[in-house]
């Protein structure tokens, strides 16, 4: 059985797009040292996906770069939504940069002519197309069977095609099986000699069974044009939707998302105690005024509650955002989840809270806090590269994910251990002079002005009985925006507490202190 | 009426004999009981440095700092050496609490066994009563960085001085401090014990101090040397 036509959006290199950076200028969103996505003009130039900065910047010298924002991703994304919505109310977000409409009634109503010809498809296909780009984003969109076929034909040609029906598996047949997204199996298929989606659909089903997991399994059913998982056998007895009210109206959208995810977790056990997992989850959100936004957002494996929470804030952002909305009050009254899509689990479930370390007596403290405060209100340390003592450690909200950081590496131009006790959130301002009263400061080639004599922070003057440095730090100096250069210094006060002073810019701050 | 009052504290197993919440063996010569006992509120004024060595004994416990923006983990971390000093994977921080501070406070003494805290204000004396209640009910001890009335230990850095830096040579490698406990749960008129905090590796050390040393420092009046348990 082939999965039914869906037509796929998909807005190139929407990563860049997200940051404000537009085609024609080259630049790169990075994470880590490595290239995440590029633009157009970038891409001309010779960068690449995966490539290292220095690599990039290359072959591409006046590259801008920008850190990845996944939250303005989501966010950004909801206004391509949002016009997509204006074709069909089904609109299903893959992810951000990629949302799917199914073509089945919106082709026959869009193209005017008989029952689902290919001429209505295609009159469908650039009619969504131009709608999205009348909006500002440049994008393809392409119909298939099935979403993975969809969205290889949204990236075909110029601006996408219609696969015609029936034509799917010939139409993946000759794309190499990198593109099936599992970089483990395709290697290993690769080194068996089979290389196109063609030859490993090829394959018999009960021989891939036999020797691959569940995940490999997915990957040859899509290769061969089919749904990655098989549907439900059956209807779900029950309804499974679950939903909040809120009464009187939430004013605050940190009230709805803590709802959203206490919300998703009993969403979870009620799928749990089915043995189904759920792919797609349809968010409904009611407001006070009787407007409503329901969104799909499809997921590859189960939406954990988090990524519930997420979506569900980068929903409500479009929701304060839009244009149509008669004065702010009235808030939030209902919210509701619709497990929308239901496949059997065979065992990928998320843990709810990563790591086993927190218990459930912890997380329920920390949810108290929450409640009382927002999200971002409670923090969990992780431990982070950085050439400063405050680098060296990032909060990260309770429940969220940690970043993936490397810790280690050197750091030249670090200060040595023993570290500060206290890291002050807002370095304060100090003035250092010397024994003539004038101040110090410190010049290109990293040379002090004359040994410091005398600090004075918030009123106090002090003595310095003992002091060292500089350490330079020269960090980012690739990217003009972000590029700053600091020279630190230990010294010993006249009261016998040590600091840490920071010289940048011309200016003196206390970073720490070690009292 | 021994018997009676055996039943009743057996009824409430917390009020007869508390886990102690433990703390790095280098600092029981300050805190008496080896440790702090849960519901009572230590107050260590002028060192964050000596109020994180608090919470570097915890082992596998969980620890949460309300109210202290400036606290730096790492710090902690070191503190305990090569036994291990605080985990942060088990650190709950709170920066900013705002008007909820006692709601906070009394939410996290439910799961940390340490909450290490900086009022807003003077607290009223009856949510004071309220969290050291229910501190005391969770196994949970208070330390307040700062000052505060009822405390039942108050620990301060008396004198301290720092080795390793010249005029514009060498770096910081450790401090020698003069730690004192003082108050109702000190035992005593109060004890005194000279620690590396930090050490040069971050680890908070007893001083072994040589002959030589004790006579440069005579200008320190001779302070009676504590032997730590």
């Amino acid at each position: 059985m082939s999965p039914p036509r869906a037509l796929v959006i998909w807005c190139p290199d929407w990563p860049v797009t997200a940051v404000g950076l537009d085609a024609a200028t080259p630049g790169a969103v990075v994470s880590g040292a490595r290239v995440e996505a590029c633009s157009a003009a970038a891409r001309a130039a010779g960068v690449r996906r995966g490539q290292r900065v220095r690599d990039a910047q290359r072959h591409c010298p006046e590259l801008a770069l920008r850190d990845r924002d996944p939250d303005a991703e989501g966010r950004l994304f909801e206004s391509v939504a949002v016009a997509v919505s204006g074709v069909t109310p089904w609109v299903e977000v893959v992810r951000p940069g990629v949302c799917a409409i199914p073509v089945h009634g919106a082709a026959r109503y869009h193209g005017g002519g008989a029952c689902g010809t290919a001429a209505d498809e295609e009159a469908l296909r650039i009619h969504v197309q131009d709608t999205v780009v009348e909006h500002g984003f440049d994008c393809g969109a392409g119909i298939a069977d099935g979403l993975f076929a969809a969205e290889l034909a949204a990236r075909a040609g110029e601006g996408g095609v219609v696969v015609p029906a029936d034509g799917t598996p010939a139409f993946l047949a000759p794309y190499p099986v990198s593109v099936l997204d599992r970089p483990e199996l395709a290697g290993l298929l690769t080194r068996l000699g089979i290389r196109t989606l063609g030859a490993f659909a090829a394959l018999p089903v009960r021989d891939v069974t036999g020797r691959f997991g569940a995940d490999e399994i997915r990957a040859h059913r899509l290769a061969r044009g089919l749904y990655p998982r098989p549907p439900a056998p059956r209807a779900p007895l029950a309804d499974l939707s679950v939903t909040t009210e809120f009464d009187p109206p939430a004013a605050a959208a940190e009230q709805v998302i803590f709802a959203a995810k206490t919300l998703a977790e009993r969403l979870h056990e009620a799928l749990a105690a089915e043995a189904l997992t759920c792919v797609r989850l349809g968010v409904e959100v009611i407001g006070a005024d009787g407007r409503t936004l329901a969104r799909l957002w499809r997921h590859d494996g189960a939406l954990s509650a988090l990524a519930v929470a997420e979506r569900v804030r980068w929903q409500l952002s479009s929701w304060e955002t839009a244009p149509d909305q008669s004065g702010q009050e009235g808030g939030v009254a209902l919210l509701r989840l619709l497990p929308d899509q239901l496949v059997a689990d065979d065992g990928h479930q998320e843990a709810l809270w990563g790591g086993a370390t927190v218990s459930d007596q912890i997380a329920r403290a920390a949810a108290r806090v929450q409640a009382m405060l927002g999200h971002q209100a409670i923090t969990r340390p992780h431990p982070a590269g950085g050439r400063g003592p405050g680098e060296r450690v990032v909060r990260v909200p309770f429940g969220d994910l940690p970043p993936a950081r490397a810790a280690e590496g050197p750091w030249p131009g670090r200060v040595p251990d023993p570290p500060p006790s206290a890291v002050h959130p807002e370095p304060l301002p100090v003035a250092v002079t010397d024994a003539a009263g004038a101040p110090v400061l410190i010049n290109e080639r990293m040379a002090v002005s004359a040994p410091p004599h005398q600090i004075e922070v918030a009123g106090r003057r002090l003595p310095v009985t003992a002091w060292t440095g500089p350490w330079p730090a020269r960090e980012r100096w690739w990217d003009p925006a972000g590029a700053r250069r600091r020279a630190r210094f230990q010294v010993i006060a006249g009261d016998g507490e040590a600091h840490l002073l920071v010289f940048e810019a011309g200016r003196w701050h206390v970073e720490a202190g070690y009292a | 009426m021994s018997t009676l009052s055996a039943q009743v504290t057996e009824g409430f197993p917390t009020l007869s004999r508390a886990a102690l919440v433990p703390v790095l063996p280098v600092l029981r010569a300050v805190v008496p009981a080896g440790g702090l006992r849960p519901g009572t509120v230590t107050a260590v004024e002028g060192s964050p440095a000596l109020a994180l060595a608090l919470t570097a004994g915890l082992g596998d416990r969980w620890c949460a700092v309300v109210g202290l923006p400036e606290v730096h983990v790492a710090a902690a971390a070191a503190m305990g050496g090569d036994d291990g000093g605080l985990d942060p994977a088990r650190v709950l921080l709170v920066d900013d609490p705002g008007r909820r501070w006692a709601d906070v406070v009394a939410a996290l003494t439910d799961g940390c066994a340490l909450v290490l805290t900086r009022p807003p204000d003077r607290p009223a004396p009856p949510v004071v009563r309220r969290l050291t209640a229910l501190a005391r009910r969770a196994g949970c001890a208070l330390v307040v960085a700062g000052p505060w009335e009822a405390a039942d230990l108050r620990l301060r850095v008396e004198e301290s001085r720092w080795s390793g830096l010249g005029a514009g040579t060498g770096h910081l490698r450790g401090r020698r401090a003069l730690v004192v406990s003082s108050g109702r749960g000190a035992a005593g008129p109060g004890r005194r014990v000279w620690l590396w905090l930090p050490g040069p590796d971050g680890s908070v050390a007893l001083v072994k101090r040589t002959a030589e040393e004790t006579a440069e420092e005579t200008g320190a009046a001779a302070t009676p040397l504590t032997v730590a348990g």
